[in-house]
């Protein structure tokens, strides 16, 4: 194994040499960087050409040049000795420095968007399987290969008009109108009746009840102004952190193993009970750091709960008992921001209208951790959306295939011949190797998605890689252009490589040579 | 998920008996047919499939005849450069009773959107043929090769794959496009450049499958046969690997012509794509987003065909799909479906497979990403 | 307090430039400087105004060449303070409460500037004798070796050195007082030199090595014109690139302010955000606590952000459907207008179908500039008009007015094809035109033009390119349409474009006359006078079938109905002209 990887790593070396010439070459070759200059009028025109000239070697070929671009560069790259030297742009910044800002805009753009359409596009695709040739696979096809043929810019209008604009104007009155109660009502129970399965009666009385539910709830927060004042306290954790914790139980151990429903139940309860408690620790003194440390200490709380209640098969139990106390534990975290809602939406700088539609934060915007969480979560509410519905229709494809495929296996009729319950067929034996080539799927998107965000950066005014890159590339400026591609060049090969170790770990009948 | 086994399992009895019987009906229903035919009747039966063909046929039809192209007039009475005066605000005059002067309406300079969609979508088309032709051309002769031949001809053609599939497409698409401005000054010949230019660095997810594939079918009893019969390298390539991997390749190649059109909107709306004054629809919809609230038909004409095509396509691919699935031997969906065993029903199985016989050797996932 | 002097023309040689872009980029440019008075007080409460820009902060030094963008200009505009700054009517408008100038003597032409001692750098030091001395070294290109090749270039000015080159090394009187000699009258003497770009001495002097201010005046007073010197150099290298950042640079002497306003935050391409200069004592003290500017480069997230309102201040770049857009918000004000850039064709002289002038007069009177008008502009500012003038533009009132009264425009007011076709007497000329193929409405402009063209017999050569600007010059078209930007104050451009020898004459244009007028002009110091020489020059480029000019560019500015006092600027600097009066409703 250890054999592979550095071979790998060494052929993935002179892959990246031969590449990164390949785009020097190309981008070099794509337009003239004087060009500007050559427009001016500037008396002293012939100077500044002259010295751009010298800044950026442009009197050596390109084929030559790209070899001095490549003895700073090669710094970058050898973990150890060399000093790393991208270069500068035209405008005098170093591109490691402008790298290293884009970088950061671009995870930030990506992450949520990468996870939230990994786990909804996993979990529409599973379902569409399960329910394939309903109404509810055809409704998730269709919609997955609109939003496919979507232009993203199109989405982020829509999203920008509907989602923040209009949601916005909405939220000063935050009540829902009875057409739109009804409506939700309507389109919530067909929903919930082309995912239930049973006996026709049996869908009609689940949809209808979730259409009830739906238009109860929708009435209650209206009338009590929550979406203005948001909380969930004491109740709210119990009820939805109970909901959560059930649900849980049901897809990891089925409803007959109780000491796991108990479990679960009981992280719920702690959560409830160090709520006042916990308030104090979370000040405006809180860090990212402390939610990290007290997340970790929920897990290890949940999995002792787990752990106490025994019984034959403990490892489920703590699992449960972990799982619960973790969303038990964000559900305080959620409430937490929540108290500090009202507060952000009546800021001066945001006046009244929190849903933002461009940026990565408030300009000035400084007001301690939970403020400025709230502040950061406003502005890539949108952008995220907009990036989960074009992923969204890749992973529910994929994984919908390969769920299919799974449920035709010898070995499932195996494990429903020996009587195994639906639930442990389709989440003991046929989900977890339906998310085996789905790994690799993820692995490769990812390294793609930080170099390829271009226009939803745009729209959104985020200036990550992909802005970076193209402004960059349209006055030709090879520095900057060179060091995305560096960023997205090695990410590619570590993820391809993650992917092919990834791959052999989750599917033992494949072997990498060594 | 919140029901008992009774509701949806299927009992084995009956999952044995489908299974048999549907084996036997395909048996039965394959019998002295080609594999050509068989695929054909198997895609016959996807409605949603057979309805895309005909919408893609109608927009090809509809897109080449009403302007006409290159010195072939059309039947269309406005080209797409005439600049009649402004009616009515320039709104569409399309209506259930006819289609009046301008159907989709008019920009603010009276050009008639009808003609300028209609040569978007052959702009967008030829840039979407183009990169097909040569992506399939390259990415089956490469991976062909590589997946045939193996040793260093596999060492040298993988590595160049590897050079270029690790460069982000849209990125490399970006810096094509820059260069087509640069050194093709007029219309066509332009947007053709940016399609060649594309087609040229876009195969490389393509040559990886092809590989895949013909190395597991190289490894097979009737490539020895023909081997031991004398047949030449290339003939066994073209005339028995090549036919037994063309559900894969024609699955991807649809796939990547959706994301093609996909990817010339995204360039056109950098200002990297189709430059004034031609048109495409991708350019159609990112010069006119500002009219989204404004004049709302200059964005949804256009942004409606692009979304017929890419939709066309992608049922035309899953339909495809289905109907080249070797899988499908084993049960025939109609009959499954009849005996309500709707757990047994399959399709798509090619896309996880392909996603893994890609892996598997190379961890790459196939299949064209859309740029975002 | 302050004196308005009426400017005197309309192009201004350091800001021509091509608005190759300028229909990509919806903003504009400030070089103009401006001043304040009350000094904040403790418990205001302005409040917070927020601007949308299109270009992201890249520098604190536009007058670098390299970082001369429209945004570095409009963010230092609010942190120096000058003895002048134009406003909305294009007037010079002194402010005394920084600093006076004096006109000592015409012949030979002399100037005096004393900077008041109350203003300072926001860090306390004086703005005196080293600040001065080292700006007249920037904008008179002194020590530079004659031939740029060759060298020394010191510092990279992205203006003209063309003013301040005819004057010799300034004389002090105290530290506060400079008196600058011309070795001719030059006409734009009022704008030549400023303070409203320039740069701290004591800062430059310290970050180049030098020991203090004094010891920068020393090296600036002895260096020898034209030879290298590496102190020289070293303080040349630190003002070309010292000031390039676009985070909160962690030496705070970068920021030193002069003006109203100091950078107290940047987030790098997301935004920038302006404080009251607690030491600023002048006359143009801010109404805003505040003013945050961020950086949107997509002309419909800015519109978007505008309704959303996150911001209270945008200029997007004006189409048909912006404008309907934003006249269709609740609650904001829209302010339309032309911009000081206007569209013209230029017929090339040495090219074979125009040396007739009766091929010209025809091509100029086959010109649907009326139609142009109308179809291309009108859509997006109803009160849009032809142009008429080649040196003059309708923003500039009487002075326009009166130049079109008698420069003879009047015979291609119409299209006649009839007239043309005579004058052509059947001859079918081909004539290729050069435009920006990028730029829409240039697009739409040439469209029009062949049309109506094609009728009297002229044969229209498509030769659109992206790439036109390299084009320019090269006698490989017979017409070119381009746009032309002006600063609205200065005559230094009209020698530049009309001259035989003129940097922007890519027409081969011709016309010793016209020679003549140029060079008197730019030795006028009377300004009545040097207006009847441009009217002349206006009325023998349209007697001479020059060309003919289309539209101005029109601008467009919405602001949210939150904020009181923004005023439409036609030129560069756009609505930041007077940033100090913008104010917040309660």
């Amino acid at each position: 194994m250890l054999g592979y990887v550095i071979r790998r790593l060494a052929i993935a070396v002179v892959i990246l040499f031969a590449s990164s010439f390949l785009v020097y070459i190309l981008a070099a070759y794509a337009g003239d960087p004087l060009e500007d200059l050559r427009q001016s009028r500037d008396p002293n025109r012939e100077a500044l050409i002259a010295q751009r000239t010298a800044a950026l070697n442009l009197d050596v070929p390109p084929v030559l040049r790209y070899f001095l671009w490549l003895r700073g560069a090669i710094g970058c790259v050898v973990p150890f000795g060399a000093t790393c030297d991208l270069g500068t742009s035209l405008q005098g910044f170093e591109v490691t420095e402008l790298l290293s800002r884009a970088i950061a805009q671009t995870v930030l753009l990506v992450t949520a968007a990468t996870i939230l359409s990994i786990v909804i596009g996993i979990a529409l695709g599973i379902i569409s399987a399960l329910r394939q040739y309903s109404g509810l696979d055809y409704g998730v096809t269709f919609m997955a290969f609109l939003f496919f043929s979507l232009p993203v810019f199109w989405v982020a209008v829509l999203l920008k008009e509907f989602g923040a604009i209009r949601f916005n104007d909405f939220l000063a009155e935050a009540s829902f109108s009875p057409v739109a109660i009804v409506l939700a009502g309507i389109v919530v129970g067909l929903v919930v009746y082309g995912a239930s399965y049973g006996t026709t009666r049996t869908r009609v009385l689940v949809s209808g009840g979730a259409a009830a539910t739906t238009m109860v709830l929708m009435l209650g927060i209206g009338a009590s102004g929550w979406l203005r004042t948001p909380f969930l306290g004491i109740p709210g954790i119990l009820l939805v952190g109970g909901l959560i914790s059930v649900g849980v139980t049901f897809l990891i151990a089925g409803f007959r193993n109780k000491r796991a429903l108990y479990s679960g139940l009981t992280a719920v309860g702690v959560a409830a009970i160090v709520y006042f408690p916990i308030q104090s620790v979370l000040g405006d003194d809180a860090s990212w750091l402390l939610i990290a440390g007290l997340g970790v200490v929920t897990l290890i709380v949940g999995a002792v709960i787990g752990y106490a209640f025994g019984g034959y098969d403990r490892s489920q139990n703590i699992r449960i008992g972990a799982l619960s106390a973790f969303f038990a534990g964000g559900l305080v975290l959620l409430d937490r921001f929540m108290q500090s809602w009202p507060q952000y939406v009546g800021h001066p700088r945001i006046r009244n209208r929190p849903i933002s539609t461009v940026g990565s934060s408030t300009p000035g915007f400084d007001e301690g951790f939970w403020l400025s969480g709230i502040d950061t979560m406003t502005h890539l509410i949108l952008p995220t959306a907009a990036l989960m519905l074009v992923a969204l229709a890749g992973y529910s494809r994929y994984s919908r295939a390969s769920m299919l495929e799974i449920m035709n296996m010898d070995y499932i009729r195996t494990a429903r011949a020996k009587g195994a319950s639906e639930r442990s067929v389709v989440m003991r034996h046929a989900f977890r190797n339906a998310l085996i080539p789905l790994a690799t799927l993820i692995a490769f998107d990812i390294g793609a998605l930080i170099g390829g965000a271009v226009i939803t950066e745009n729209v959104f005014a985020f200036t990550g890689m992909g802005q970076l890159f193209i402004q960059a590339l349209v006055i030709v400026d090879l520095n900057p252009l060179m060091g995305v591609f560096l960023v997205t060049g090695i990410l590619a090969m570590v993820f391809n490589l993650v992917a092919d170790l990834l791959y052999s770990v989750l599917d033992p009948r494949v072997r990498v040579k060594a | 998920m919140t029901t008992n086994q009774n509701d949806t399992g299927v009992s084995e009895d009956a999952v044995a008996k489908v299974a048999d019987e549907a084996v036997d009906g395909l048996a039965r229903e394959t019998e002295g047919l080609s594999q050509g035919q068989i695929v054909r009747k198997r895609f016959m039966h996807n409605t949603p499939a057979v309805i895309a063909v005909f919408v893609l046929v109608f927009v090809v039809l509809l897109s080449l005849t009403s302007i006409g192209f290159g010195p072939v007039p059309g039947w269309w009475q406005w080209g797409f450069t005439e600049q009649p005066p402004v009616q009515n605000g320039g709104r569409p005059t399309l209506s259930l009773t006819g289609l009046g002067d301008h159907p989709f309406g008019q920009d603010n300079l009276g050009r008639d959107l009808f003609a300028m969609t209609m040569r978007g979508t052959q702009m967008t088309l030829l840039v979407m043929v183009l990169v097909g032709v040569l992506t399939g051309i390259i990415g089956v002769v490469i991976g062909a090769a590589s997946g045939y031949f193996r040793g260093w001809t596999e060492a040298i053609l993988m590595r160049l794959t590897d050079i270029i599939i690790i460069i982000p497409l849209l990125i490399l698409a970006a810096v094509l496009g820059r260069m087509a401005i640069t050194y093709v000054d007029t219309g066509v010949l332009r947007v053709a450049a940016l399609g060649v230019l594309i087609g040229l660095f876009a195969w490389t997810a393509l040559a990886r499958l092809v590989r895949a594939e013909i190395m597991s079918l190289r490894e097979r009893e009737f490539v020895d046969a023909a081997r031991l019969a004398g047949a030449s390298d290339v003939r066994i390539i073209f005339k028995h690997i090549l036919p037994n991997s063309v559900g894969v390749i024609t699955v991807n190649l649809t796939l990547l012509l959706a994301a093609a059109v996909l990817l010339e909107t995204a360039l056109s709306y950098l200002g990297l794509g189709v430059q004034p004054p031609d048109w495409s629809l991708g350019r159609l919809i990112s010069a006119n987003q500002q009219a989204f609230t404004t004049r709302p038909w200059l964005f949804w004409f256009p942004g409606l065909f692009i979304i017929l095509i890419c939709l066309a396509i992608n049922f035309i691919g899953d339909g495809l799909r289905d109907a080249f699935d070797p899988r499908q031997k084993k049960f025939n969906p109609r009959k499954a479906k009849e005996t309500d065993a709707h757990m047994l029903d399959e399709t798509d199985a090619v896309t996880a497979d392909a996603a893994r016989s890609g892996a598997d050797r190379d961890g790459n996932a196939p299949g064209p990403t859309k740029p975002a | 307090m302050t004196r308005r002097t009426r400017i005197l023309g309309m192009v201004a040689v350091g800001a021509l430039a091509l608005t190759a872009c300028a229909s990509q980029d919806s903003t504009d440019t400030a070089t103009g400087t401006d001043t304040a008075t009350d000094a904040a007080t403790a418990e205001r409460s302005g409040g917070t105004i927020r601007v949308a820009e299109t270009n992201a902060f890249t520098s604190f030094n536009p007058a670098v060449g390299a970082n001369n963008l429209d945004i570095n200009s409009k963010v230092l505009g609010t942190m120096r303070s000058d003895f002048i700054y134009i406003d909305n009517e294009l007037n010079i408008v002194q402010d005394e409460s920084f600093g006076t100038y004096e006109l000592v003597s015409e012949d030979p032409l002399t100037v005096t500037y004393t900077v008041n001692e109350s203003s300072v750098w926001s860090d306390g030091n004086a703005i005196d004798r080293g600040d001065m001395l080292l700006q007249w070294a920037v904008r008179s290109g002194y020590f530079d070796g004659d031939d740029p090749e060759a060298g020394p270039t010191y510092f990279q000015y992205a203006g003209s050195t063309e003013g301040l080159g005819l004057t010799e090394m300034p004389e002090f009187d105290g530290e506060q007082t400079m008196t600058l000699t011309y070795s001719q009258p030059y006409v734009d003497w009022e704008i030549a030199f400023g303070l409203g770009d320039a740069m701290p001495a004591h800062v430059v002097a310290e970050q180049a090595g030098l020991a203090d201010e004094a010891a920068l005046v020393e090296l600036l007073e002895t260096a020898t014109p034209g030879e290298p010197n590496e102190e020289l150099q070293a303080v040349a290298d630190f003002w070309n690139t010292g000031y390039v950042t676009n985070t909160m640079p962690s030496d705070e002497s970068l920021l030193l302010s002069s003006g109203p306003m100091i950078v107290t935050d940047m987030v790098a391409d997301q935004s920038v955000t302006l404080g009251l200069n607690e030491s600023y004592g002048g006359d143009l003290a801010p109404q805003a606590d505040e003013i945050t500017v961020r950086f949107i480069g997509d002309a419909a997230a800015t519109i978007a952000a505008l309704r959303n309102g996150e911001v209270d201040i945008i200029a997007p770049q004006p189409t048909v459907d912006s404008v309907t857009e934003v006249q269709g918000i609740d609650g904001v004000t829209v302010l339309q207008g032309s911009q000081l850039a206007y569209d013209h064709i230029d017929l090339s002289f040495d090219s074979e179908v125009f040396a007739d002038a009766n091929v010209r007069e025809a091509f100029l009177l086959t010109l649907p500039r009326e139609q142009i008008v109308d179809r291309l502009i009108r859509p997006i500012n109803e009160n849009a008009e032809v142009v008429n003038s080649q040196l003059y533009l309708p923003s500039e009132g009487d002075l326009y007015t009166q130049s079109v009264e008698q420069n003879g425009s009047d015979a291609y007011a119409e299209v006649d094809i009839e007239a043309a076709q005579e004058l052509l007497d059947g001859a079918t000329p081909t004539v290729r035109i050069l435009y920006n193929s990028d730029n829409p409405i240039r697009v739409d402009t040439f469209s029009l033009i062949q049309e109506s063209a094609s009728q009297a017999g002229f044969v229209i050569e498509d030769g659109g390119s992206p790439d036109w600007g390299s084009e320019l010059g090269t006698g490989t078209y017979d017409a070119s349409i381009f746009g032309w930007i002006s600063s609205g104050v200065g005559n230094a451009g009209v020698p530049q474009l009309f001259s035989t020898t003129g940097g922007g004459n890519y027409s081969a244009y011709s016309n010793e006359e016209v020679d003549a007028l140029a060079s008197e002009l730019m030795v006028t110091t009377d300004s009545d006078e040097a207006e009847g020489i441009k009217r002349q020059i206006d009325a023998l480029l349209w007697g001479d079938a020059y060309g003919a000019t289309f539209f101005q560019s029109p601008g467009l500015v919405v602001h949210s109905d939150d904020v009181q006092g923004v005023e439409y600027m036609p030129n560069q600097t756009g609505v930041w002209w007077n940033f100090w009066e913008w104010s917040l409703n309660s």
